[in-house]
């Protein structure tokens, strides 16, 4: 397919530099594709609608099919999310222990369900089928920092540690 | 060859060829419901399962499982049969079963196999799907729920039209067939996806509950927009045309239509249509009969008749061969007039001067079939895609599938520019014919030169000083594509004409010409020059001899000498010279100038409202005849429906006036293709019946020949921008206006400027702007985008309001200003 250079593609919205520094890097690889939708998701945290224009004008892929791998890998998310990742297990051992109340606890707490963003950009919460440590059941994980034996109690106390940390 | 053995029949196929296709060819049905010949095998629906002997054990689909040497297929055993019968339980257990309402009922694959397995239980229960329907747009809806996930309509929108609406989003049961952002589909609407659908998920909105598909009268034959020719069957009932129905085995294009052929035919029942013939009293156009109407055309005519340089006529290429003949032989015989032309004058120069100096005849040296089969396409134009949209799949298919290379040289960019490995060379606009000069003097520069070709020497002398900057491009981008185009094998210049294109006239055919012929790309298949003419029957017009000979005036000199008195009687038979020649004021008031004209045609156009006579004509689906393509192809038009109100086929008319001035008289259409065969040397030995279904292409003797081209030199004017007009996105001529599908997609007529050129005059999309020229000012609408480079704007000529022919007069280049209104 034919390629466009960088230059032809004028910003909009949202600042495309470092969607255009990712491009450039993969532009003549083959199967550039997913890693460039990848490097889109680390530098802008999600995958914002400009950039998926962008990807289609410069690799000449469909927009169309863009969303469609977008949409079929869970590592793709099209919309803003949130500082911290909250991850609630509801796998058979988890949901054996009350996985149940600690998501509604999660949501009741957060205003927020299942895959959604708090406004203002703090918290993600997201329900996930086995987190792979069922010892520990029922399992809570913010980013990449693992809570065992969850209880009510713990939930007010996570929140309170991430209310605390910074955004920046 | 590979031997195989299906149901115990012995077969011999091509090795390429799966088990599908080879039960096909000894006449084995295999069920299918996601295989489609056009599109590359999916496998993804089980439909197909047959068992193979040596593959014992487990059922095999056959649409992707190639033949192998000694074979042994059987196609319905017990076991086949449950394995059937289970795909259709699993397909119907998510499918709605509302048949009764679905417009795909009788046409549906999946209905119909549901009634031959004799599913009429479900073993199994699940919710029905919930999806939202699609009715976005007036025409295609979207019905996911009735969706069978075989991927059809993604891989023909992807593999054919090039335009990628669908793909599969989300995953698992959440699985549907989608559009970028799942949202309402928004592309070209050529109904593609449509006409493949084996089921009623995708529906044509014109046709919704409108009549059920096996209560349709269909009738094969051809589209009346454009050049390409494509066959089509008409789905008429009760005297109306009311869908055209997808057969894949239809036409050189497997029954693929572009929106105006999909979706345009409203213009036959529209209500615009006029019904009966009207004559001007008092200043007003009044209904009159038939009688009446033609008393005054006869008694006119016949006065004409003493003093035949005073009448003349232009006929549209719209009519039939037999319709054009008996103009022809009308007006040229029976009158005495050579005044006489099919918008030639302005347009087909390329086709009736320019292929005939160069080739020897005044036809396209190569066939549309030569598009798949060549090495290398050398498009002129990036819109070839969008005046002869089928042609385009003809490209992308050739580009995608046979990695054909694609090369363009335009004064913009198109949808063509982006398929694989396609190269565009943007140039100054109205620098055509400056380009292939320096493409022919490069070719001899380097030393490509076919040997012993005659003329050598003139061409050389005519081409010394034509240069790349001559042309606005680069020394290397002339001398890489001269490279190309002389060493691939077989390499094909594509070349578009028509009103739209002031300057792709003979010296272009002519520059084009000679590039093929100094490189001997030329009468060999794949090879040549395929001038595409702009509407249904431009070549048989040329056929026919509808353009002036001896002293005759062309159209725009017609135009003149209405203007200055000379011409007293105008006869128009389809043509809309108001909208479609240029500069339309000078148009308009050589009319009013004339003393009588009378216009045949399908409706009031704005010519028409300016006669003094106006007769109702038929429109393609009301007649039957031949129309020749661009590629040659002879074909049989057919009559579907009778006439509306009291019109009349051009042919009842012509033979009516041709019988009251003395001339010929026939009984039918069909008398005249005889007298055509005879007298028409490409024609011999042709028969309406013996055109059947697929027509004939008329072989052409090459006598080819250097003839060197004079490039217009067309400097920029500081402060001005250049305007290219050409064909909008699935518009064809002005009539096209009429059609529900191309209305849709394209309504209004439109200014496209660069990104940056729209910054600087502060426009934005949409934004109501006035280009303004010489010759006059247009409002239009401003599209903004990259397709056009900087320093030009493109309009498109059809639309009667804000049309562009106000501001054009005919030159290769206009200059504008565009300003916000
Ligand atoms: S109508 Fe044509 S362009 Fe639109 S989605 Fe269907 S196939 Fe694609
Ligand atoms: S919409 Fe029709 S063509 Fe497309 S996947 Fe569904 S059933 Fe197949
Ligand atoms: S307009 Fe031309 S390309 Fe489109 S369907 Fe008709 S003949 Fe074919
Ligand atoms: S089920 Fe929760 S971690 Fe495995
Ligand atoms: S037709 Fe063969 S798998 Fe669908």
């Amino acid at each position: 397919m034919s390629n466009a250079p960088a230059e032809e593609i004028a910003a909009e919205e949202i600042d495309l530099t470092e969607a255009n520094e990712i491009i450039d890097k993969y532009l003549t690889l083959p199967g550039n594709l997913m890693p460039v939708l990848q490097g889109i998701q680390d530098a802008y945290g999600f995958v914002p609608k400009p950039t998926i224009d962008l990807v289609a004008e410069r690799l000449n892929v469909y927009p169309s099919q863009i969303y469609g791998v977008l949409t079929f890998y869970a590592q793709f998310h099209l919309k803003p999310r949130g500082k911290f990742i909250i991850r609630v297990c509801v796998g058979t051992a988890c949901h054996v222990q009350g996985a149940e109340r600690i998501t509604e606890t999660f949501f009741g707490r957060l205003g927020i369900g299942h895959a959604e963003t708090t406004e203002d950009l703090r918290y993600t919460f997201e329900k996930v089928a086995c987190l792979g440590a069922c010892g520990m059941a029922p399992l809570a994980m913010v980013n990449d920092d693992t809570y065992g034996k969850m209880t009510v109690q713990k939930v007010d106390e996570i929140i309170e540690t991430y209310n605390a940390r910074p955004m920046k | 060859m590979v031997n195989l053995t299906i149901d115990g029949k012995q077969v011999a196929v091509e090795k390429d060829a799966t088990i599908y296709d080879a039960a096909k060819a000894c006449g084995i049905k295999i069920p299918i419901l996601c295989h489609d010949k056009k599109l590359h095998p999916f496998g993804g629906c089980r439909m197909c399962l047959v068992e193979v002997e040596q593959m014992k054990g487990r059922l095999i689909p056959a649409c992707t499982t190639p033949v192998t040497e000694g074979m042994i297929v059987q196609t319905t055993t017990d076991e086949i049969v449950k394995a059937r019968k289970l795909v259709l339980e699993l397909l119907l257990l998510k499918h709605p079963i509302d048949c009764p309402v679905c417009d795909a009922a009788g046409d549906c694959d999946l209905q119909n196999l549901t009634y031959e397995y004799k599913v009429n239980m479900n073993r199994f229960v699940d919710e029905k799907f919930n999806h939202e329907i699609d009715y976005e747009n007036p025409l295609i809806e979207r019905d996911m729920n009735r969706c069978i996930h075989c991927g059809k309509c993604a891989r023909i929108c992807d593999e054919i039209v090039s335009y990628g609406a669908y793909t599969f989003i989300n995953r698992g049961i959440e699985a549907k067939m989608g559009t970028e952002f799942d949202g309402p589909l928004n592309c070209e609407f050529c109904g593609s996806c449509v006409s493949v659908c084996p089921v009623g998920a995708l529906n044509s909105r014109p046709f919704k509950f409108k009549a059920r598909w096996w209560a349709l009268q269909k009738t094969k034959s051809v589209c009346s927009y454009c050049g390409t020719g494509c066959q089509l069957t008409l789905g008429s009932k009760d005297g109306k045309v009311l869908t055209t129905i997808y057969d894949e085995n239809q036409g050189f294009h497997n029954g693929q239509l572009c929106t105006r052929g999909r979706f345009g035919y409203q213009f036959v029942n529209s209500d615009k249509r006029l019904t009966a013939p009207m004559i001007r009293k008092n200043g007003n156009l009044q209904e009159a009969t038939w009688e009446e109407a033609l008393a005054e055309v006869t008694s006119r005519l016949s006065a004409g008749k003493s003093d035949p340089a005073s009448v003349a006529a232009l006929a549209t290429p719209r009519l039939t061969n037999e319709e054009l003949y008996l103009f022809g032989k009308l007006f040229r015989g029976t009158v005495g007039t050579d005044n006489i032309d099919h918008s030639a004058g302005y347009a087909h120069e390329a086709l009736t001067k320019g292929a005939v100096a160069s080739f020897g005849v005044a036809a396209s040296p190569a066939e549309i079939a030569d598009v798949q089969k060549s090495n290398l396409l050398l498009v002129v134009k990036s819109d070839a895609y969008e005046t002869h949209p089928v042609i385009g799949f003809e490209i992308n298919l050739g580009v995608k599938r046979k990695g054909i290379a694609l090369r363009i040289v335009s004064d913009k960019k198109g949808k063509l520019t982006r398929l694989p490995g396609a190269k565009t060379t943007v140039h100054a606009p109205g620098n055509e014919v400056a380009l292939f000069n320096a493409l022919c003097k490069s070719v001899i520069d380097q030393g490509l030169a076919a040997e012993g070709v005659a003329g050598l020497d003139a061409l050389k002398a005519a081409v010394a000083d034509a240069t790349a900057e001559k042309a606005g491009v680069t020394a290397e981008e002339i001398a890489a594509i001269a490279k190309e185009f002389a060493s691939a094998e077989k390499a094909l210049i594509i070349l578009p004409i028509g009103q739209g294109y002031p300057g792709h006239n003979a010296a272009l055919a002519n520059a084009a010409a000679n590039l093929a012929i100094l490189t001997g790309q030329y009468g060999k298949e794949g090879a040549g020059l395929l001038i595409m003419g702009e509407k249904n029957n431009s070549q048989g017009a040329v056929d026919m001899g509808i353009y002036p000979k001896g002293t005759g005036l062309n159209a725009a000199a017609i135009i003149d000498g209405c203007a200055n008195g000379n011409i007293k009687t105008l006869f128009v038979a389809g043509e809309n010279p108001v909208v479609s020649y240029p500069n339309r004021k000078k148009v308009e008031k050589a009319l009013e100038n004339v003393e009588f004209m009378v216009v045949s045609d399908l409706f009031l156009t704005e010519t028409a409202a300016m006669a003094d006579v106006v007769l109702p004509a038929c429109s393609f689906a009301e007649k039957s005849g031949t129309f020749t393509s661009l590629g040659r192809r002879v074909q049989n038009v057919r009559k579907a429906i009778p006439a509306v109100g009291l019109a009349k086929s051009d042919f009842d008319i012509l033979n009516a006036l041709s019988q009251a001035l003395g001339g010929a008289r026939y009984n039918n259409q069909g008398e005249v293709f005889t007298e055509i065969a005879a007298n028409v040397p490409a024609y011999k030995g042709l028969t309406q019946a013996g055109l059947k279904d697929e027509g004939a292409v008329y072989p052409v003797a090459l006598s080819a020949k250097l003839v060197p081209a004079a490039a217009q030199a067309s400097a920029p004017v500081a402060g001005k921008l250049t305007l290219v007009t050409g064909s909008a996105l699935y518009h064809c001529g002005t009539m096209s206006r009429f059609g529900e599908g191309p209305m849709y997609v394209c309504p209004d007529a439109y200014a496209e400027l660069n990104v940056a050129d729209a910054a600087a005059l502060k426009v934005a999309e949409g934004d109501q702007v006035t280009v303004t020229s010489g010759t006059g000012a247009v409002q239009v609408v401003a599209k903004v985008g990259k397709r056009v480079p900087q320093g030009v704007v493109f309009s498109p000529y059809h639309f009667g309001e804000g049309s562009v022919n106000t501001i054009t007069d005919g030159s290769e280049v206009t200059y504008v200003t565009v300003a916000k209104k």
